[in-house]
């Protein structure tokens, strides 16, 4: 492993081990035994099959939109509209489905899958070409265009294809039994989505570490001048990167309504796309890194909700430990500098005071 | 204070950064009324050592004088105020200010709530006759030379009253010419003004030319100092790099095959602010030679490359890489028609400085067979055992192909660029600042590099601004000016104060008479 993979690997755990330990503090303060309410989350998320169950639900989630961050960010462009591309991506494969209800899955879900998934791709590629041909600045424009499509998606699930079943809210029709994604796991979230998130992260690992098209993105986002010089396409790379990126978006949005929901509700998402966006941010970008804090993440989020109602003690104790990680992160740079700095100039002290002696 | 007392003192003195001891223990001197060199190869700690003294980095062990008084608080601020004053490599001026705006600056005369102007360019104009050192106070920064803006940091400088000057590498930036001038006011506020001068140098002849005394750097420690009297550039090369270096055993083999691999016709290229930067250039490179292009800088060297190189756009004329029309190609599809580029700047050109040597040896042959599946998959044990072969063959000084190239001296990350260009085998290469700000080591192993390359009968283009490297490496030479070609030579043939004559323009007139 690279050092400079391993300090950051150190860093992380001991930012994860301070989170949890303030966390304690924080439960002895309000009068909790924190091994009590740790027990309840851990049991709560990975005791039962149900909180198995949820966790994988909320980590296939984080992990995939913190993977379209990530394949984005690659390339250079940092997309924060992936909020956006999801709800159109999830409408219009919903649009689709509905339309074509009674008809064979093995057309309607292929067909589906592609529509989500060009869908996000194309609302993301806007914003890309513009970047790349104007220069114009792609967090701004990503930004706003995710409330253009939120609120096209909710004005549409409202009026235009708004169902006429009764007691539902701004949804549209719903879809074929034949076209749901089935619950794995009865009482928990998780449905035959993780299955297609499984093909998809790997996919998108081994693209992003193991290609010479990742590999050329790579270099396109750390240096484009130096990407451009080497021959490398680089305003390609970076629109390539979008549409990935937007792609995987709307495809999760297609997962979140034929599974979980049965048809496009504008409720469906509580900005998903962000928390994966943070995550992304916290393992700069590196996929491996956001599998692996996607389940940490998915456990304290799902735990939590059981140490509340077993314990007692409110679940916003865990937004707070998720805080405070995310704040050690940030600042990890430059304690680190500091750190070695500080050990640079005690060993120079030591080596001194031996010559000293000698 | 009298002449020959001690000025600055350290005692000691240790700077340790993460992984680079930049100075180990060193104690030295440096007197009122001197003129001190400090040579020494690049990361061989002189500015570390004078960026202490002006207060920007801290010492780790060891402690400073000044006048007699110990350093207790390290800021550039402290530092002013004891009477010490730096000027760096690359100039801290406001280009859109004035210069006695510049000088003035944090110190600006006022009437009221007003900027006094006729009160900044009186003082600016009673500075000038102070010290001899012509400027106009009126001038903005943006539109005078290099050399006249070194003066206007020194003014600034003086005006702030420092009595102890640092010029750190002052000599870069200037033409042989401007040189002689900085020199002249070296010697003027020394003997006028009794100041200290303390100068940071790669360039020996001029350590031998301007200093009294002489001190070596090598590894972070001090190795020896001298009178410049007693010493000669011989000795002081060898007590750089610690073993005699023989710079001039280039071997050259003369098997020219006379095809032109490289043709410039009345090309004419825009810079970034939309100003003709080259403006009808014509040149032509045969293979199995170097042609060498003397100019000073800002004179269409750098757009001329780039239009070359399919990084900047070419407004007029033609530019054909063996034989075929390079306009409105991409710099990849250029490359493809057998040309690689060794740019000017390598941090942000050359390398991407986040990523690890092995990626920054690999780029531009990812897709090759022998290191991807299908152009696909990257096959990563061949692509490293590559790496590793091109590390050693390159004398790259690392930790090893893993290492962030970031982290490299300006030397290896200079040779991480040339051994994945120059191992690219094309027969075309194009060649800007090859070792700037690279020790001499460095140097030669590159200058070996590039005469392996000729001989192998690439077709060479050279830019560089160091006139000696030129001399050694150039078959022909040309010079330029205002983005035209002034003159063309054989650097036998011609005397470096005759180029520096024509590349400040001074025999465009002669040329147009030829």
């Amino acid at each position: 492993m690279k050092k400079e993979t391993k300090n950051y690997l150190v860093s992380l755990s001991c930012a994860v081990l301070l989170a949890l330990l303030i966390g304690a503090v924080i439960m002895l303060i309000t009068g909790h035994n924190p091994l009590e309410g740790y027990g309840a989350l851990f049991t709560g998320a990975l005791g039962t099959p149900r909180g198995i169950g949820n966790t994988l639900y909320k980590a296939a989630q984080l992990c995939i939109t913190g993977l379209a961050t990530a394949v984005a960010a690659q390339a250079g462009i940092f997309n924060v509209g992936g909020e956006g591309q999801m709800f159109l991506g999830a409408l219009a494969a919903c649009w689709v489905g509905a339309s074509l209800n009674g008809q064979s899955p093995w057309l309607v879900i292929p067909l589906c899958l592609a529509v989500a998934a060009a869908t996000g791709a194309f609302y993301a590629w806007i914003p890309a070409v513009m970047k790349v041909k104007m220069g114009i600045s792609e967090v701004i424009t990503t930004i706003l265009m995710n409330t253009i499509a939120i609120k096209f998606c909710t004005y549409m699930a409202n009026g235009p294809l708004k169902t006429t079943e009764r007691g539902v809210n701004q949804g549209t029709a719903s879809l074929d039994k034949l076209f749901r994604f089935d619950k794995l796991i009865p009482g928990s979230n998780l449905t035959e989505t993780i299955f297609y998130i499984a093909v998809l992260t790997f996919l998108v690992w081994y693209l992003m570490t193991r290609t010479t098209a990742g590999f050329e993105m790579k270099l396109t986002g750390q240096n484009p001048r130096f990407a451009k010089f080497s021959g490398i396409r680089a305003e390609r790379l970076a629109i390539i990167g979008m549409l990935i990126s937007g792609a995987l978006c709307g495809l999760l949005g297609m997962f979140e309504c034929f599974g979980l929901q049965t048809r496009f509700k504008a409720d469906f998402s509580n900005e998903f796309y962000f928390d994966g966006m943070l995550v992304a941010m916290i393992m700069r970008y590196k996929p491996v890194g956001i599998i692996l804090m996607s389940l940490f993440f998915g456990v304290l989020k799902i735990g939590g909700i059981t140490m509340q109602s077993r314990t007692g003690i409110s679940s916003e104790l865990i937004l707070i430990v998720q805080s405070i990680i995310i704040f050690f992160m940030a600042a990890e740079d430059g304690v680190m500098q500091r750190l070695r700095l500080r050990r640079a100039a005690r060993g120079l002290v030591r080596s001194a005071g031996k010559d000293g002696e000698a | 204070m009298e002449k020959g007392e001690t000025m600055v003192s350290f005692r000691h003195v240790s700077m340790q950064f993460p992984g680079v001891l930049a100075n180990d223990d060193v104690s030295l001197d440096i007197r009122q009324g001197e003129v001190f060199a400090l040579v020494g190869e690049n990361g061989a700690g002189k500015s570390t050592l004078m960026n202490i003294l002006y207060g920007m980095n801290k010492p780790t062990g060891g402690e400073v004088y000044i006048k007699g008084q110990k350093m207790t608080e390290f800021s550039p601020k402290a530092a002013i105020a004891r009477g010490v004053g730096m000027v760096h490599q690359h100039f801290m001026l406001v280009p859109s200010f004035t210069v006695a705006q510049n000088i003035m600056l944090n110190n600006e005369p006022r009437r009221g709530i007003f900027y006094d102007f006729k009160a900044a360019n009186d003082t600016v104009n009673r500075l000038v006759a102070e010290y001899g050192l012509q400027v106009r106070p009126e001038d903005r920064v943006e539109d005078i030379s290099v050399g006249l803006q070194q003066r206007v940091e020194i003014l600034k400088t003086l005006h702030r009253g420092a009595d102890v000057l640092i010029l750190d590498e002052p000599t870069a930036v200037l033409t042989p010419q401007e040189t002689e001038e900085l020199f002249a006011v070296i010697r003027r506020i020394v003997a006028e003004r009794h100041m200290t001068i303390i100068i940071i140098t790669h360039k020996l002849y001029e350590v031998m030319e301007i200093s009294d005394r002489v001190g070596v750097m090598r590894q972070g420690k001090l190795v020896g100092v001298r009178n410049t009297a007693e010493v000669n550039e011989r000795i002081l090369a060898s007590m750089m790099v610690g073993k005699e270096v023989l710079l001039d055993a280039l071997e050259r083999v003369d098997d020219h095959d006379e095809t032109v691999a490289i043709e410039v016709e009345n090309l004419q290229v825009r810079d970034s602010r939309g100003l003709m930067a080259v403006n009808g250039l014509s040149l032509r490179v045969q293979r199995g030679e170097v042609l060498g292009i003397a100019g000073i800088e800002g004179n269409g060297q750098s757009e001329l490359i780039e239009a070359i190189t399919g990084m900047r756009p070419i407004h007029g004329g033609t530019v054909k890489i063996q034989g075929h029309d390079i306009r409105g190609l991409s710099p990849g599809q250029i490359r493809a028609l057998g040309l690689a580029h060794v740019p000017e700047d390598r941090l942000s050109t050359g390398v991407s400085a986040k990523a690890d040597i092995t990626d920054n040896l690999i780029v531009g042959k990812e897709k090759r067979p022998e290191f991807s599946l299908k152009r696909v998959h990257m096959k990563r044990r061949s692509i490293r055992r590559y790496a590793e072969e091109i590390f050693r063959k390159f004398d790259i000084r690392g930790a090893g192909v893993d290492t962030l190239t970031g982290d490299l001296s300006g030397g290896n990350m200079q040779k991480v660029v040339v051994a994945r260009e120059f191992s690219f085998d094309t027969p075309v290469l194009i060649i800007s600042q090859p070792t700037r700000g690279v020790d001499i080591g460095a140097m030669d192993f590159i200058h070996q590099q590039i005469i392996a390359k000729r001989n192998a009968s690439c077709a060479i283009l050279l830019v560089s601004a160091d006139l000696d490297e030129l001399y050694r490496l150039s078959d022909r030479m040309v010079t330029i000016y205002e983005g035209r070609i002034t003159g063309e030579f054989l650097p036998d043939s011609i005397e470096k104060t005759e180029i520096s004559y024509y590349m400040t323009g001074g025999g465009s007139r002669k040329e147009a008479a030829r």
